[in-house]
């Protein structure tokens, strides 16, 4: 293909082919060539439908007046103080316990594979579960209510935080670590002077960002009997779309504050 | 004292580091171990303290024999051995003084160390930096400082750890000329005014022969010249790397 170089000194040089733009080419025809294979059933598709529902679920309904509408929002202080109070207890229950997980799982620290491998297999098994069907399962041993989301939740934050934090220990700087252990720390303090203060940020970083995720979540998790905004949503989606679109609109608006604060918060970390 | 005899270290790997070497160091001394990269320099520096453990041998640290300690004798052997490193290995995003108080970690029991540091301790590390010249930067974050005062952060560390030895290994490797002249009399300065003995692995051999008393030159795991830096010669140097230095190589700091 490319013809070598032929330098003054006689020397010849072929610049090896670079194979990841063929790699890469090979992806998106297969890609695309998958996508044919979807069974799309172009009959039942109605785009026109998109407004009626988008103007059925932003203006009142049933003879209510907008005055309902926006009532209704005020109602719904105790479901959404149930879906934080979820998000939080869940995000932080989960994302502690994942600390000595992740500590056991990182290489760097315990050099021992007959640690590191069952933790990590435990922490993979932890995230193949889907969240819903954790609340599920959940709910088989607490009962429908908030405490099953909170377990829901605090297993789907472990295992993200378990595998996120090993990994940002793995790429520590070991240094302070080995100097530590010169001046005859032992393990433990080593660790505590020369890789907490080094991981602590990112733990502080990721807890907010999966705090994030899970307040979207756990409005999901409400289906399946965890309470909260999510169970409002559940009960009107039916026949009530003006209070979906209201609850919808609260959400909205409660995500975009958490979203901008732990934006500002992260990037104060650094 | 530091005494070695007839120490062998093979790592894991089969690599022969240490092929039989004796020698002897006494309380406050100043002394440099030259040699090409991967003759063995490192290793012999850090089975002083343990960081590598000896294959076969006999290695004595104030006549306790290095080898059988484990565990809290270990600990404790370490804590009276300051180690200096190339990339100085300081927390970098934490404060110049907090950095030099975690060489006092070792003094307390490790619930201790978790929590706050007895005044006494903060008085040791601040004093630790004045010696050192950076007070004025205790309260830095160690990402702020340059190379050269990295280091002196570095061995204010080791100083509060009240040690009687500081290995060096390779101590101004990353440093420009005129800062490891800095680091360099600073090192001077601890084993003149406290008596702490100096073993320093070094690259430029000008910097060694100018500042240690003593020269250890070290080829392929054997010890080629034990001796005072002021009889080494062209010769001596040639046993040492293989061929003759170039002029040039020699020379670099006046």
């Amino acid at each position: 293909m490319a013809h070598p170089f032929n330098l003054s000194s006689g020397k010849s040089v072929r610049i090896p082919f670079n194979r990841t733009i063929v790699v890469f080419v090979i992806i998106a025809l297969l890609t695309i060539g998958f996508s044919f294979f979807i069974p799309v059933k172009w009959h039942l598709i109605r785009i026109d439908q998109l407004w009626v529902i988008f103007s059925r679920l932003f203006t009142p309904s049933h003879s209510r007046t907008w005055g309902d509408y926006f009532s209704f929002m005020l109602t719904l202080g105790d479901p959404l103080l149930a879906t934080l109070q979820m998000s939080l207890a869940g995000t932080v229950i989960g994302c502690v316990l994942a600390v000595p997980v992740a500590v056991l799982a990182a290489r760097n620290i315990f050099k021992s594979k007959i640690i590191s491998i069952p933790v990590k297999l435990l922490m993979n098994l932890v995230r193949t579960i889907p969240t819903m069907i954790l609340a599920i399962l959940a709910t088989f041993f607490v009962g429908l209510g908030i405490l099953s989301g909170i377990i829901a939740i605090a297993i789907f934050s472990f295992g993200i935080m378990a595998k996120m934090l090993y990994e940002a220990i793995e790429t520590v700087d070991m240094g302070p670590f080995e100097a530590l252990e010169s001046t005859g720390a032992n393990k433990i303090v080593a660790f505590q002077h020369a890789v907490v203060s080094q991981i602590a940020p990112i733990f502080i970083s990721y807890t907010i960002y999966i705090f994030e995720i899970n307040i979207r979540a756990s409005a999901v998790l409400g289906y399946v009997g965890a309470g909260g905004i999510g169970a409002v949503i559940k009960n009107n989606i039916l026949y009530n779309y003006d209070r979906v679109g209201a609850t919808i609109i609260v959400m909205l608006v409660v995500i975009l504050i958490v979203q901008f604060t732990s934006n500002y918060i992260r990037r104060k970390l650094q | 004292m530091i005494r070695f005899v007839n120490v062998f270290k093979t790592y894991d790997n089969g690599v022969q580091a240490l092929k039989g070497v004796s020698l002897t160091i006494n309380d406050g001394e100043f002394v440099a171990i030259i040699g090409l990269s991967g003759a063995g320099k490192s290793t012999l520096l850090r089975s002083i303290n343990k960081m590598h453990a000896i294959t076969s041998g006999q290695l004595l640290v104030d006549d306790v024999d290095v080898a059988q300690l484990k565990g809290k004798q270990l600990r404790l052997l370490r804590r009276s051995i300051g180690m200096i490193f190339q990339s100085f290995n300081l927390v970098k995003r934490m404060s110049v003084y907090k950095n030099v108080l975690a060489g006092r970690v070792a003094y307390h029991s490790t619930v201790t160390s978790l929590g706050f540091f007895p005044r006494e301790d903060r008085y040791i590390a601040l004093e630790a930096l004045d010696t050192m010249g950076i007070l004025e930067k205790a309260f830095t974050r160690v990402d702020q400082l340059s190379g050269g005062q990295q280091q002196r952060v570095a061995l204010a560390r080791s100083l509060a750890q009240k040690p009687k030895i500081i290995l060096a290994d390779e101590p101004v490797a990353s440093l420009d000329p005129i800062t490891t002249v800095q680091v360099m009399n600073d090192f001077s300065k601890i084993n003149r005014d406290f008596g702490i003995t100096i073993v320093a692995n070094m690259h430029h051999v000008d910097l060694a022969l100018k500042y240690a008393k003593r020269i250890i030159g070290i080829r392929d795991g054997l010890i080629v010249y034990d001796g005072p830096s002021k009889d080494i010669n062209d010769k001596i140097l040639e046993s040492i790397y293989g061929r003759s230095l170039a002029h040039d190589e020699v020379l670099g700091v006046e």
